[in-house]
């Protein structure tokens, strides 16, 4: 019987059930990842030295005698890239699945309505003004700034007659996302030092190569806060997936609740466009097929995305790897080739359901 | 190809040799240019008989026509500049591309200093009322289309990446320019530098460093493999460049894991200052590279990011300054700059 299989018959049984099997799975599967992530690399270090190194991280001592160099190649070069990659994947998953059932439209993830470009957009200022050298958190809180600033504009200007409409805020997503596009352009134009000029192209690139410790710590305090209240406003998600008056009715404020949801989710891509550049889809189809799995349900669907997300980033980041090594191949586009057509598919049945796009 | 290029050489050095003059504003041909003429294996001439005016060359943007010598040139490249300063008198180059004067990238940055700084925008290049512009492979068509719109001759070509190339470049230009016999000695001063070099290299034996050359930009690492200048630039200068024999082409992304894999013995740091200095502290206190030979022997060197960067005999500068770093017998060797035109 098959993993889907098993968690579909799940369906009908209670919450915490599905919720621990779906979670096991996913901790197993993260953890078989990791191994996987950690093994594979230019250099080659023997699989019971890769695994002999995680448990001693995990306090087991295994007897395993690991030389210095592939220790310090483990503990320096693979697994602070390997952690931002599951932080990276994790934050964009949620923003995504956050966003989707925020705006009720299964087409919205950070990239779609421009907060990815506003966190793209804080980045770049912080390099080109030179924040970003004089102060190391300068490019994740513009970032952030960055990413809430342009989710905001979108929100306030999809409200037509004070009610929400979603085709505004496709469209108004993608203007945004346009105009923050032409402001990363223009600061490529002006900007007059050339370093910062070649900074921020290279940042532009994305990717996770070279990822320090030091990335671990600006990221994951944010992101991992950030995560962890998303998670707790599930049950605010489900409501809101019903509908306003629904959602009204049942003691939640709208006009408090939908600013913290944006403001969370805005946070944590932020500050992972800061860390890896702009990174397309992940936050559209992760939540996407752990929702066809495991349901529309937002207790299950949250933390199962941020486990599925990061999985799904370390699993993308090494094929980067290692797909033409000992080059680096861009890990943005991995997730790009594989969200592209996914996002078609779903705008085909998305037609076929509606008739409409 | 490289044999035709060899035998054009070897004619150069000849014609070089006898000290004839290959100008003139007619059709008449120099008798040892008759006999062995070294511009009939420059790619790019029409008819390397003709040394007078108008003179035909097939380039980038097809078979374009120079009426008369060119007195105001205007180039919208490093390479094509540092080609042109090695040709022609200064006083001829109008406005230069804002790289050029940029000393960290550029070998003509002092003498260009006082001109006037050139974009490509058709409209700046035509205000400088050039007889003839010349463009890289990399400039847009439009560019070009714009340019011969309001009646400015552009020859678009190719800068070579490979030794063979370069002296093509420079013969090429020459003609173009009406300087064959500038080009010519000035290609035999490239020729018998290169020879000097590789007549070194050859008397090597035994084992050959192991070199890869990085750069960093924004936590990305690049390095140079086939195909590469600075992969050109480390096998001219006798040594083994990792990143190739690894299989890279070009200058791809790698991770310091790759760094350790590859094992080298020196590394080449090519970017400007301060951040190479910044790259190369990384590089000695980063404990996962402890041991690395380059590393583990202090092994890490600043290269002059002019003679890297650039795509143009001048890096070949490079390959002698790299081969002073590699060979511990080459140490003390004062190599002189390359001559100008007066």
């Amino acid at each position: 019987m098959s993993i889907v299989s098993l968690l579909k018959i799940s369906k009908h049984t209670s919450l915490v059930s599905r919720l621990a099997l779906a979670l096991s799975l996913l901790i197993a599967a993260l953890m078989i990842a990791v191994i996987i992530a950690v093994s594979l690399g230019p250099v080659s270090i023997p699989f019971s030295a890769t695994v002999s190194v995680i448990l001693s991280h995990l306090g087991i001592p295994t007897g395993v005698d690991v030389g210095v160099t592939d220790r310090r190649i483990i503990d320096y070069i693979r697994l602070p890239r390997i952690i931002v990659a599951g932080m990276v994947g994790l934050a964009l998953a949620l923003s995504g699945a956050t966003m989707q059932a925020l705006f009720r439209n299964p087409m919205a993830d950070p990239g779609i309505i421009g907060v990815s470009a506003g966190g793209a957009a804080g980045a770049v200022l912080s390099i080109a003004l030179g924040f970003s050298g004089n102060f190391y958190l300068a490019q994740p809180l513009l970032g952030f700034a960055g990413s809430m600033g342009a989710a905001f504009l979108v929100y306030f200007l999809s409200i037509i007659g004070g009610r929400f409409s979603m085709s505004t805020l496709l469209l108004v997503g993608i203007a945004v996302s346009s105009f923050l596009g032409a402001i990363i352009s223009t600061v490529l134009i002006i900007v007059p030092d050339t370093n910062s000029l070649r900074e921020i192209v290279f940042w532009l690139a994305g990717g996770l190569d070279s990822r320090t410790w030091e990335h671990v710590q600006i990221s994951a305090p944010f992101i991992l806060t950030g995560s962890t209240l998303l998670m707790l406003m599930s049950r605010e998600l489900n409501l809101l997936m019903i509908g306003d008056d629904e959602a009204r009715s049942m003691g939640i404020s709208l006009n408090i609740v939908r600013p913290i949801l944006l403001v969370l989710a805005s946070l944590i891509t932020g500050v992972a466009v800061s860390v890896s550049g702009t990174i397309a889809f992940v936050g559209l189809i992760v939540p996407h097929i752990i929702r066809l799995v495991v349901g529309p349900d937002h207790r299950i669907l949250m933390p199962v995305s941020a486990l599925g997300g990061a999985v799904f980033m370390i699993l993308a980041d090494t094929l980067a790897r290692i797909i033409i090594e000992p080059a680096e191949f861009s890990v943005g586009i991995i997730t790009s080739l594989i969200g592209a057509p996914f996002f078609l598919f779903l705008l085909i049945a998305n037609k076929r359901n509606t008739g409409s796009f | 190809m490289f044999n035709v290029l060899k035998l054009s050489l070897a004619a150069i050095l000849i014609f070089a040799s006898l000290g004839s003059s290959a100008c003139g504003d007619s059709r008449t041909v120099p008798t040892a240019v008759a006999s062995s003429n070294p511009f009939a294996a420059v790619k790019g001439i029409v008819d390397p008989d003709n040394h007078g005016w108008p003179r035909t060359v097939e380039v980038l943007n097809g078979k374009v026509t120079i009426p008369s010598k060119p007195q105001r040139i205007l180039t919208v490249s490093l390479g094509h500049d540092e080609v042109t300063y090695a040709l022609v008198p200064a006083q001829r180059v109008v406005a230069v591309g804002e790289f050029t004067k940029k000393d960290e990238y550029s070998n003509v940055a002092k003498m260009s200093k006082d001109l006037p700084v050139v974009t490509r925008d058709p409209e700046r290049i035509t205000s400088f009322n050039p007889d003839i512009v010349i463009v890289s492979a990399y400039s847009k068509p439009e560019l070009v289309a714009s340019l011969n719109n309001v009646g400015i001759l552009v020859v678009q070509t190719e800068l070579n990446n490979h030794f063979d190339g370069r002296v093509n470049d420079i013969l090429l230009m020459g003609y173009i320019y009406g300087e064959e016999q500038r080009a010519l000695a000035f290609a035999v001063e490239v020729t018998n530098r290169s020879k000097e070099l590789s007549e070194f290299v050859k008397g090597k034996t035994g084992v050959k460093p192991r070199v890869i050359s990085l750069v960093s930009f924004s936590d990305k690492i690049y390095t140079a493999g086939k195909d590469s200048t600075e992969g050109e630039i480390i096998e001219m200068a006798g040594a083994v460049n990792l990143a190739s024999e690894a299989g890279l082409e070009h200058n791809p992304i790698i991770s310091l894991e790759s760094v350790i894999a590859m094992s080298p013995d020196v590394i080449l740091v090519t970017e400007p200052e301060p951040s190479a200095s910044e790259f190369i502290q990384k590089l000695r206190t980063n404990k996962v590279l402890a041991e690395v030979p380059a590393v583990k022997n202090n092994r890490i060197y600043v290269a002059v990011p002019r003679y890297f960067t650039t795509l143009s005999f001048w890096n070949l500068r490079g390959a002698e300054e790299t081969a002073k770093i590699i060979w511990p017998e080459l140490k003390d060797k004062q190599y002189q700059e390359f001559s100008f035109p007066r």
